[in-house]
C-alpha cells in the first residue's frame, strides 16, 4: 500500500528501474582474489577464485560482464564503476583495456594528468590510492548478441 | 546468528549510503575491521538506435575475513636487576594487536627457556610464578592493583603491558632465570571475559562470502629454536631475571672518644666514672648498588655501664670518626620518632644494635652509643 503511493507520488524515479532492467544491456559484477597455488613442480602460479576469503592487503580483481541481449547494437556504451569503500584501486587487470579514472567522480582522464586537493587548499599530483570511480568508454558499437569483460585491479585496505 | 545479520545488514546500509572514498576503519595498519562487508556495483549508459538507456549491475559482495596477528616483546629487553629473596620480582612484555579487529589474549609462561634465546645461561626457576595485566597503564607491577590474567578486548593497532612475576629463591644456581611468556589471540566481543581460543577456519571448508574466516598470519615471533611459529595465532618473547651483585663490599670502622671524666674538660681520660662514646661507621664500597638490611651488633665493654637512651644512627661519619649525631633511638627496639633506622640495648646480653635499612653504594652511615667507665 505504502509503496503504491509513493510510485504514484514519483513516477519518473520508478519507472526507470524497471526500463533500466527490460534494457537490452545486461551487466554483471564479481570481485575475485589472487592466490597462489602450488604446482607440484615446485612452481607457484597464480589463480583467480571468488572472493570469499579476503583479508586486509589480499589483492581483489573486480571484474565486469556485459552483454548486449536485444537485438540493435548498442553504442556510446560507457561502464562506470566506483571503487568499493575499503578498497584501493592498483591498474587495469591483465587482459582488459585500461578505465579512466577518477578522483572525485566528475572528472576522468589517465591517472597522471589528475591532481588532489589537500586539506591545506594546495594540490598535489593524484596516485592509485586516490581514485574513486574507473569507467571504460567503448569506441566501438557492441553487437547484438555480443558482449565482453573488463577487470580492474585493487588491494583490500 | 540473527544480530550478526543485523550487524551486516546496518554495515551494509551504511556502504551505501556514506560517499565513496571517506575514511573509515582506513587510518589503522590492521586494516579493513574483520565483518565489514565490500559491495560493489557498476551502471552503464549507452545508447540504441539513438535512444539512450542505463543499466545496472548486480551488487558483488564479500565479507572482509579476520587476518590473525600480534607481536609480542620483552621491553626493556635487557636482563631484569632482581636480589635473593626477592617477592614479585617481574618482568615486564608488551602485546600488540594487530589483527583486524577487537580481541582478546590469553596468556601462559614457561620457566623452560632453550639455550641461545637470550644472552645468558638459564640456572634457576623463580616461584611462586604469576602473569598480569598493566591494568593502570603505568608500565609498573603493582600488586593488588594489577590483578588481570589476560588482556581484554584489546583493539586494532593497541597494546597491552604484561608482567611475569615471581619470587627469586634464598638459594639459587647460577645468577639468572629466564622465562618466556606466549600469548595467544582469543575471541574478543565480550568485556571481562576470556573468549575462547581462535582456531583459523579450515582451507577445504566450503566457504560462504558472507561469514567471517579466521585466517592466521603472525610471524614466528621468536626465530628458528624458540617455541612460537608462524601462523599459529600466539607470540612468544623472553625475559631474565639476573642476580648481578650477590655481594657489597661492606666495612665497619669502630673508634672510642672519652667524652667526659669528671676532672678536664679540654682532655678527659679514661677515669672511671668517665663517658665513653663508641662510634660505629659503615661503608658500602661497591658502587651503584645498596646494601639493605645492615644490622650492626656491639656488645659493651667488660666494667662499662651503657648509658640509657644513647643510642644514634643515621649520623654522618668516616673511618670510625662520628662527625654528627643521627636519629635517637629507644632502647627498648621501638621506632623512633624520627628516621628509618633502629636501635636497641639487651641489658642480659649488654649488647648494642643498630639497623640500616639502606646504604646506597658509596655511603657511609654512622652510629653511636655511650658507656660510663665503672
Amino acid at each position: 500500500m505504502t509503496l503504491r503511493i509513493l510510485a504514484a507520488a514519483i513516477p519518473a524515479l520508478v519507472l526507470a528501474a524497471p526500463l533500466a532492467a527490460a534494457g537490452p544491456l545486461t551487466m554483471t559484477t564479481r570481485m575475485m582474489v589472487e592466490k597462489r597455488v602450488a604446482a607440484r613442480d615446485g612452481s607457484t602460479a597464480t589463480t583467480m577464485i571468488p572472493a570469499t576469503r579476503a583479508v586486509p592487503g589480499d589483492r581483489i580483481t573486480v571484474v565486469l560482464a556485459y552483454r548486449n541481449g536485444g537485438t540493435a547494437p548498442i553504442g556510446n556504451l560507457v561502464l562506470a564503476n566506483p571503487v568499493p569503500r575499503n578498497v584501493a584501486f592498483r591498474g587495469a587487470a591483465a587482459g582488459s583495456a585500461a578505465p579512466e579514472v577518477s578522483v572525485d567522480g566528475k572528472t576522468y582522464g589517465s591517472l597522471d594528468g589528475l591532481r588532489v586537493t589537500t586539506p591545506d587548499g594546495a594540490t598535489r599530483p593524484a596516485t592509485a590510492n586516490d581514485v574513486t570511480h574507473v569507467r571504460w568508454r567503448l569506441s566501438s558499437p557492441v553487437a547484438a548478441g555480443q558482449g565482453g569483460e573488463l577487470a580492474f585491479q585493487a588491494v583490500l585496505k | 546468528m540473527s544480530a550478526l545479520g543485523a550487524r551486516r545488514l546496518l554495515l551494509a546500509g551504511t556502504a551505501t549510503i556514506a560517499s565513496i572514498g571517506t575514511a573509515h576503519a582506513q587510518s589503522t595498519t590492521t586494516g579493513t575491521v574483520a565483518g565489514t562487508t565490500i559491495t560493489n556495483t557498476a551502471t552503464a549508459s549507452y545508447t540504441v538506435n539513438g535512444t539512450a538507456g542505463t543499466a545496472t549491475s548486480n551488487t558483488a559482495t564479500f565479507v572482509v575475513d579476520r587476518k590473525v596477528n600480534l607481536t609480542v616483546i620483552a621491553t626493556p629487553n635487557t636482563p631484569k636487576q632482581v636480589n635473593l629473596d626477592q617477592v614479585d620480582a617481574y618482568t615486564t612484555f608488551q602485546v600488540t594487536n594487530n589483527t583486524n579487529g577487537i580481541q582478546d589474549f590469553a596468556l601462559s609462561a614457561n620457566q623452560a627457556v632453550l639455550t641461545g634465546i637470550l644472552t645468558g645461561t638459564d640456572t634457576f626457576d623463580l616461584n611462586n610464578l604469576k602473569i598480569f595485566v598493566d591494568s593502570n597503564n603505568n608500565g609498573v607491577y603493582d600488586p593488588g592493583v594489577d590483578t588481570k590474567t589476560f588482556i581484554d578486548e584489546l583493539a586494532p593497532d593497541g597494546n597491552a603491558t604484561v608482567f611475569v612475576v615471581g619470587d627469586i629463591p634464598s638459594t639459587v644456581v647460577g645468577k639468572m632465570a629466564q622465562v618466556g611468556l606466549k600469548a595467544t589471540v582469543a575471541a574478543g566481543g565480550t568485556t571481562g571475559t576470556l573468549g575462547p581460543v581462535l582456531v583459523p577456519t579450515p582451507l577445504n571448508t566450503l566457504n560462504q562470502d558472507n561469514e567471517i574466516d579466521i585466517v592466521f598470519a603472525d610471524d614466528d615471533n621468536d626465530g628458528l629454536i624458540g617455541y612460537d611459529t608462524a601462523n599459529n595465532g600466539a607470540g612468544w618473547a623472553y625475559g631474565a631475571y639476573d642476580i648481578g651483585v650477590t655481594a657489597v663490599n661492606l666495612s665497619v670502622v669502630k673508634s672510642a672518644t672519652v667524652l667526659s671524666d669528671g676532672v678536664s674538660a679540654l682532655n678527659p681520660k679514661a677515669l672511671p666514672g668517665a663517658i665513653v662514646q663508641y662510634c660505629l661507621t659503615v661503608t658500602n664500597s661497591t658502587l651503584l648498588t645498596p646494601a639493605t638490611g645492615i644490622n650492626l651488633t656491639d656488645v659493651i665493654p667488660a666494667n662499662t655501664t651503657y648509658v640509657p637512651g644513647s643510642i644514634s644512627v643515621g649520623g654522618l661519619g668516616t673511618g670510625g670518626v662520628c662527625l654528627t649525631n643521627g636519629f635517637t633511638q629507644n632502647d627498648d627496639g621501638t621506632p623512633p620518632a624520627l628516621g628509618p633506622y633502629r636501635g636497641s640495648f639487651n641489658a642480659t646480653t649488654k649488647t648494642v644494635t643498630a639497623t640500616i635499612p639502606t646504604l646506597i653504594g658509596g655511603a657511609s652511615v654512622a652510629a653511636s652509643f655511650r658507656v660510663k667507665i665503672n
